[in-house]
């Protein structure tokens, strides 16, 4: 499967949504199941806004975690979407 | 210590005006009389929420048999669950499914018999596949995620590339491919639905070629035919692990079919809180862990992600609620699921032509 274009604008797909249990970590819920996310999953999922490019989201990705390979955030922030598409948590 | 539960089917009715053939209700079903009060329904989906469940899915029978179901609706979101509806779509008019979505529904899984009018129909015991296609092009209008759901069987399995085109159509984001399973009105149907094993490797092929096809369009969830399994489905996740059901009339069951295990008591949403009934009562306590388990599973390594298989099939199928699962290859009891795979498989001694019709035992309605 292709890459993510760096200019398409992800955002959640119908019927996935976020859900703060009192005193639980955040999780996001689709239709037969629910993940539970922290660090940088989060971080860039919470960006999948419809807003914001694939680009935009690497580049805020790089400026918050400062790692000295930039062109592995590209690949993980890509990576990640994939999956979430092809489980129709994230349309791109 | 006791699991968190994630999920409550809620049968919120066995009224439905479909009689599939496979029908996972019981034979016994509940009476319109003894069904639930919104209300109860609506305290039910707080105290779920309240144990930690994610999501309800809003089931029957038909769930739009009942004329409060916007209301129930209402009250699952209030109370913070994802919301399912998994429903035939018989009675739902464009109104209807607005003023549903209107009031916080989520999903929608609608259910179709085949991918002809003909034979679907026959399947459901009355007409109703031209409707769903209609009612399909509505949904796929608005803002919600929409699964076809597909039981596959010996009748229909043949045309299941014809089914998985269907959902392209149609425009379904999940098409869930369900091999019959056989209790209830499945089991007494099973002569006629059963696949030969033929079709299922056709139609596992099938599957596994368009789930590459069509990655990121559409997500194609299959459930094998676990009679043709080398160990058994983890049924339900285990007992008491990770559902909880409620019957129309408040019953609290671990699976669909609990109910033709003998002995078994179910608690009733009217007398006790979910907590307690998940926590303590008898009925979840009574399979949950290992503590029942006979040999081959309580020394197996595969009973941490079997749980040794489906408690009401042992039952059927073996007579012993607590028996390792018959479809177990390693089952003591295994020769009675080779048995019916061999009636289905061995070549027909006649030619088609003089073979009978099917004689389908239909779905009843509750009284």
């Amino acid at each position: 499967m292709a890459k993510p274009d760096s200019n398409s604008k992800p955002r959640l797909a119908a019927g996935c949504r976020w859900a703060d249990p009192n005193g639980a970590e955040r999780m996001l819920l689709y239709p037969e199941g629910a993940i539970k996310l922290r660090g940088p999953g989060r971080d860039i999922l919470e960006r999948c806004d419809g807003r914001r490019t694939v680009q935009q989201i690497i580049d805020e990705l790089h400026d918050q975690y400062r790692v000295a390979n930039p062109a592995r955030i590209a690949d993980e922030v890509a990576t990640f979407l994939e999956q979430l598409h092809k489980k129709r948590v994230v349309d791109l | 210590m006791v699991p968190t539960p994630l999920a409550l089917i809620a049968e919120l009715t066995h009224r439905c005006p479909l009689h599939c053939v496979y029908c996972s209700n019981p034979l016994e079903l509940q009476k319109t009389a003894m069904e639930l009060e919104t209300g109860d329904w609506i305290r039910v989906f707080r105290e779920a929420a309240n144990l930690g469940m994610l999501h309800v899915h809003l089931t029957g029978g038909e769930p739009l048999s009942r004329p409060d179901l916007t209301e129930l609706i209402t009250g699952a979101r209030s109370a913070g669950l994802y919301t399912n509806l998994i429903t035939s779509g018989i009675g739902l008019s464009e109104n209807r499914l607005a003023a549903l979505i209107d009031a916080g529904l989520e999903h929608i899984q609608l259910s179709f018999q085949g991918s002809q009018a003909a034979s679907a129909d026959q399947i459901a015991g009355t007409r109703s596949h031209a409707h769903k296609v209609q009612l399909a092009a509505l949904i796929k209008q608005r803002k919600i995620a929409f699964t076809m759901n597909v039981v596959v069987h010996r009748q229909n399995l043949d045309r299941l590339a014809e089914i998985i085109s269907l959902a392209e159509e149609l425009g379904a984001e999940r098409l869930e491919i369900a091999n019959v399973q056989y209790y209830g009105w499945a089991l007494r149907n099973r002569d006629s639905l059963l696949p030969t094993r033929e079709q299922v490797d056709k139609s596992q092929a099938i599957v596994t070629a368009a789930q590459q096809r069509l990655q990121g369009r559409m997500r194609i969830d299959f459930v094998a035919p676990d009679y043709y399994a080398r160990y058994p489905k983890a049924c339900m996740g285990g007992w008491g692990q990770r559902l909880m059901l409620i019957d129309p009339a408040g019953q609290a069951l671990p699976c669909h079919a609990a109910g033709v295990i003998p002995g078994m008591n179910f608690d009733n949403v009217r007398q006790h809180r979910l907590e307690w009934i998940w926590n303590e009562s008898n009925a979840f306590q009574k399979f949950r862990g290992e503590s029942w388990m006979p040999e081959p599973c309580r020394s197996c390594d595969r009973r941490i992600e079997d749980f040794g298989g489906c408690r009401c099939q042992a039952f059927l199928l073996a007579g012993d609620a607590a028996a390792t699962d018959p479809v177990c290859s390693l089952a003591p009891s295994h020769a009675v699921v080779d048995d019916a795979l061999m009636q289905v498989n061995v070549p027909l001694p006649l030619p088609a032509s003089t073979i009978r019709q099917n004689s389908w035992i239909y779905r009843q309605n509750p009284k």
